[in-house]
């Protein structure tokens, strides 16, 4: 989707300290080498798409700059986020899952390199996030 | 309704408004963190900021996305035969 802060529009003080400086993409190649940089800076395993060059998937679900749902399987809306920043609450998609598929527990602390322990997520029941 | 009422209405109107101005203001300056990055609120995001028509129940519309390589392509709905699927709208900046 369109670019929230890219340098020729309102960039902010924290892309710059991130190292997050790009342009408003103005084709389709440069909408995809944004996406590629970013899945491989954080390793990102999720399936991911991107929105054409007209968004139409950015206006079909009023998405920008960003906002979560979750899509039932009988293709209905189930939930419904608010736009982010200030509605972007992803508890409540996990809240959701948890309703629906049982909590997993996660470690608070990652594991040292000294430990022998594993990290290991704990489902009490099974668990899918779609 | 005689010419000095008319006037102090004017003048009221007028600093009711720009009052509001000001707290509006203020009020997206605070929201944006600083009175730069509120005009540039306005002028950029506000724009493309939409609560959308879709509700809960409703069918979910349909968009072809672009795999990351360029040269594949697939449909939302695609992905929703057999369980649920989250969707997570975003860009990197």
């Amino acid at each position: 989707m369109r670019e929230a802060h890219p340098t020729d529009e309102w960039q902010m003080k924290s892309n710059v300290k991130d190292d997050v400086c790009y342009a408003q993409p103005r084709n389709l190649s440069d909408r995809l080498a944004i996406a590629n940089d970013f899945t491989k800076r954080f390793h990102y395993q999720v399936p991911f798409g991107v929105d054409d060059m007209d968004n139409a998937a950015n206006d079909a679900y009023a998405a920008w700059p960003e906002r979560l749902y979750i899509l039932d399987e009988s293709g209905k809306i189930a939930y419904r986020g608010g736009n982010g920043p200030f509605q972007y609450h992803p508890e409540e998609v996990r809240q959701w899952l948890a309703a629906r598929y049982g909590e997993v527990k996660h470690r608070e602390t990652p594991p040292t390199p000294a430990s022998n322990e594993k990290p290991v997520e704990t489902p009490e029941k099974p668990h899918s996030s779609g | 309704m005689g010419a000095a009422k008319v006037k102090r209405l004017f003048t009221w109107t007028g600093i009711g408004l720009g009052t509001l101005l000001f707290a509006a203001a203020v009020g997206l300056s605070v929201l944006a963190g600083s009175p730069k990055d509120a005009l540039y609120m306005v002028r950029y995001a506000l724009p493309h900021m939409h609560r959308g028509i879709l509700k809960v129940g409703d069918s979910a519309p349909d968009a072809r996305l672009f795999a990351l390589d360029g040269s594949d392509t697939f449909h939302i709905r695609e992905r929703t035969t057999g369980k649920p699927l989250v969707l997570i709208f975003g860009s990197f900046t």
